[in-house]
């Protein structure tokens, strides 16, 4: 029995593929999903959250506190125009705006509510709430820094006890002078500290859905569907572009070379049932969430198939590309599982991208899934018309992923596979 | 019909192809013999043109293969060595795929397709998986999915390795027929008795050259190789048997056998017998070892066909 558990571990020891499915693939995703998560460089280099402002009111008080606002812990901030601001949310490239609208300063002065408002997109909702943690309670010590503290307080007061009797709101007029001077002294000696004014008085920045889910489209079902579509797509168009490798062991390939027609023309024939068979996976999978989970697909009809032929096209270049780039296949099951499994971390497949570091944002674009998962939000989340640049720059991206892999898998094709045969 | 000049090819270095020439006749059954590692399998891929020789040219029909691949291809079927077919369609669905792929007609091939499912004896199965079929019966289907397109020229990579006697004979009444009908046939085998009752004429490869090529009657005489008489004496004494061997210009004595070489055995065996008879020595065993293709192929090249 220890003979041949001890045979069976040689024989494992020199399985170069069983080593690297066991131990260096495992390792690596491992090494992925922690970066992603944050679990690597923790306390040394957090995630910054892109907040863009607008300032309207363009005042000294306003652009003072917009200075304050750039100083925000964790906050990447830029003042941005509002309607570039407003545009970049609608296409998917910022999660919000912070506007500071007309009146701020006057406000301040007065001490009334501060025309403050943060639009942002409702599918990055995790992201947006993240930075209200850090913005809330700087906005609640604006008018403690910049403005009038104490009118703001009797105002608020005064409104507060408007229906009161003229005794009792002596007396709290009282109690505010003396809140404030103990606020005041608070904010003084640790302006860091949350003020206890945000509680006492509210919320300052109103909430505004930019970008907001429509009544049938949940965020969640777009992103569960397009990413494991895009991922499992990958996975199948692998097994096509496999098969080119089994025609020649089979000796299929060969034959087909004694045909009278030129060889390239059995790679465009795997390229296109490839095609067709990724067009068909990604049609029922998306007919399948329409009919079970309710997506709302038909008003979008014409994007949909837009980005489902882009997506397609562009995957099974990948799997013809692989299956012409290798020359065994054990060796196209390894590297497809480490690419696909890869491509689908970063790429937004199995998280959303905004819960990755900004390095990884940026390595998103080297991946078929970004592109693919961001266009199928283009149309069922963003509402993006199919002639938009955003949404057209993602499908010719897709394409040119297609055009390029398909290009290296003729050259590969060429020089792999017709010499095997 | 076929004309092949002065082909060579190497890979990394060494040199598979060392400039052979043969020329095969219109209907003409010509077998290429070899060991393994001999050259047939590259000389038989140049001739299909999926592989460029390094030099020297293939003619097929009066055409270059080199600038009218697409035309001289149109030509020829391969049967390869290996059973290349896809296992999951059915026998009709793989004879109509590739049938296609050498622009036959889909009603044509309807009907090609029903001629050589009945020639092969796999009709009624037609509609089954080739998965679902045994050795022999892919065997046929390999053969059948070369003839749809009615090629003048059939180049057959040993047809018949592993398969049943049934499967075999009925191969070998097909390869017969067509062969009748006028089809040029290149083939390889191992069987020697395959080579002997079908090729009109035979060229033996090794190393990357043709060492020998005719018909077997032309082998056999271009040989040195004689024919050899084996007779097993009984009731003779050695200095009995050592006279009748010295009588012999070509012969050789071994305890109470003498062998005797001769070209002709039919006129040396009257001789024998009546010389023995003269010396008194009574024959208990007459033994005729004549020479055959693969006493031929093993002098030539000093291996056995299946090394």
């Amino acid at each position: 029995m220890i003979r041949l558990a001890l045979k069976d571990l040689k024989l494992f020891l020199k399985d170069r593929r069983s080593m690297l499915m066991t131990f260096a693939i495992p390792i690596a995703l491992i090494s992925l999903f922690a970066f992603a998560f944050g679990g690597v460089g923790k306390g040394n280099e957090e995630t910054k959250i892109s907040m863009q402002i607008s300032d309207l009111d363009n005042t000294t008080l306003s652009k003072d506190a917009v200075n304050i606002f750039t100083t925000l812990k964790n906050v990447d901030a830029k003042v941005v125009p509002i309607e570039s601001a407003q545009d970049a949310i609608k296409k998917g490239k910022e999660s919000n705006v912070l506007v500071i609208h007309k009146g701020f300063a006057d406000s301040l002065s007065d001490g009334g509510e501060l025309p403050l408002e943060l639009q942002y997109d409702e599918a990055k909702e995790i992201e947006v709430g993240l930075l209200q943690q850090s913005l809330i309670p700087k906005v609640a010590t604006i008018p403690f820094s910049l403005g009038n503290p104490k009118a703001m307080m009797a105002s608020r007061f005064e409104k507060m006890t408007e229906n009161s009797s003229p005794e009792l709101k002596e007396n709290i007029q009282h109690q505010s002078d003396n809140l404030f001077e103990s606020l005041s002294k608070g904010i003084a000696e640790n302006s860091t500290t949350q003020d206890p004014s945000s509680a006492f008085f509210g919320n300052e920045v109103k909430m505004t859905k930019l970008v907001a889910a429509k009544k049938d489209n949940g965020l969640g079902l777009i992103q569960a569907v397009a990413g494991t579509a895009v991922m499992m797509l990958l996975f199948s168009v692998v097994g096509i572009g496999m098969s080119l490798l089994e025609e020649k062991q089979e000796g299929t390939l060969k034959r087909l070379l004694y045909a009278p027609m030129n060889p390239l023309k059995i790679l465009f024939g795997k390229m296109i049932s490839a095609n067709i068979i990724s067009i068909i996976q990604l049609i029922v999978m998306f007919l399948f969430a329409a009919l079970v989970f309710g997506l709302e697909i038909n008003n979008h009809v014409t994007g949909l198939l837009l980005t489902i032929i882009a997506t397609a096209f562009a995957c099974s270049a990948f799997g013809v590309f692989l299956a012409s780039f290798a020359k065994t296949r054990q060796q196209v099951q390894g590297l497809s599982t480490l690419i696909i499994l890869v491509m689908s971390a970063i790429g937004g497949s199995m998280i959303p991208i905004f819960f990755m570091p900004s390095l990884m944002q940026k390595a998103a674009v080297l991946s078929v899934n970004y592109w693919s998962i961001q266009g199928f939000f283009d149309i069922l989340w963003r509402n993006l018309s199919i002639f938009s640049t955003t949404f057209l720059s993602r499908i010719l991206v897709l394409v040119l992923i297609g055009v390029i892999l398909n290009s290296l898998a003729v050259f590969m094709f060429k020089r792999n596979i017709l010499k095997m045969s | 019909m076929i004309e092949i000049k002065n082909l060579r090819k190497s890979y990394n270095g060494h040199e598979a192809l060392k400039g052979i020439s043969f020329a095969i006749q219109k209907g003409e059954f010509y077998g290429l013999l070899g060991p393994n590692g001999a050259g047939k399998t590259t000389t038989i891929s140049i001739m299909s043109s999926i592989l460029k020789p390094d030099s020297g040219e293939v003619i097929i029909d009066g055409m270059n293969l080199d600038t009218h691949p697409g035309q001289a291809k149109q030509l020829i079927g391969v049967v390869p060595q290996e059973i290349a077919l896809y296992g999951d369609l059915t026998a009709s669905e793989n004879l109509h795929f590739w049938g296609g792929l050498y622009g036959v007609s889909n009603s044509e091939l309807k009907k090609r397709s029903e001629e050589v499912l009945h020639l092969f004896g796999f009709y009624d199965r037609r509609n089954d998986n080739v998965k679902t079929y045994s050795g022999g019966m892919k065997r046929r289907i390999n053969i059948a999915a070369a003839l749809l397109h009615q090629p003048k020229i059939l180049f057959m990579d040993e047809p018949t390795v592993g398969i049943d006697p049934q499967s075999r004979n009925l191969i070998f009444e097909v390869i017969e027929k067509l062969h009748k009908e006028g089809m040029t046939i290149v083939y390889t085998t191992h069987y020697m008795e395959e080579a002997e009752r079908f090729c009109d004429r035979i060229g033996i490869i090794d190393n990357g050259q043709i060492i020998a090529e005719g018909t077997l009657k032309e082998l056999k005489s271009n040989s040195a190789l004689k024919e050899v008489v084996v007779v097993t004496y009984d009731h003779a004494n050695e200095s009995q048997l050592k006279e009748i061997s010295a009588k012999w210009p070509d012969s050789n004595l071994s305890e109470n056998k003498i062998s005797f070489y001769a070209t002709d055995v039919q006129s040396a065996l009257s001789g024998i017998i009546s010389g023995s008879g003269q010396m008194g020595a009574d024959i208990s065993n007459i033994e005729i070892q004549r020479t055959n293709l693969e006493t031929i192929f093993l002098s030539l090249t000093g291996k056995q066909l299946r090394d």
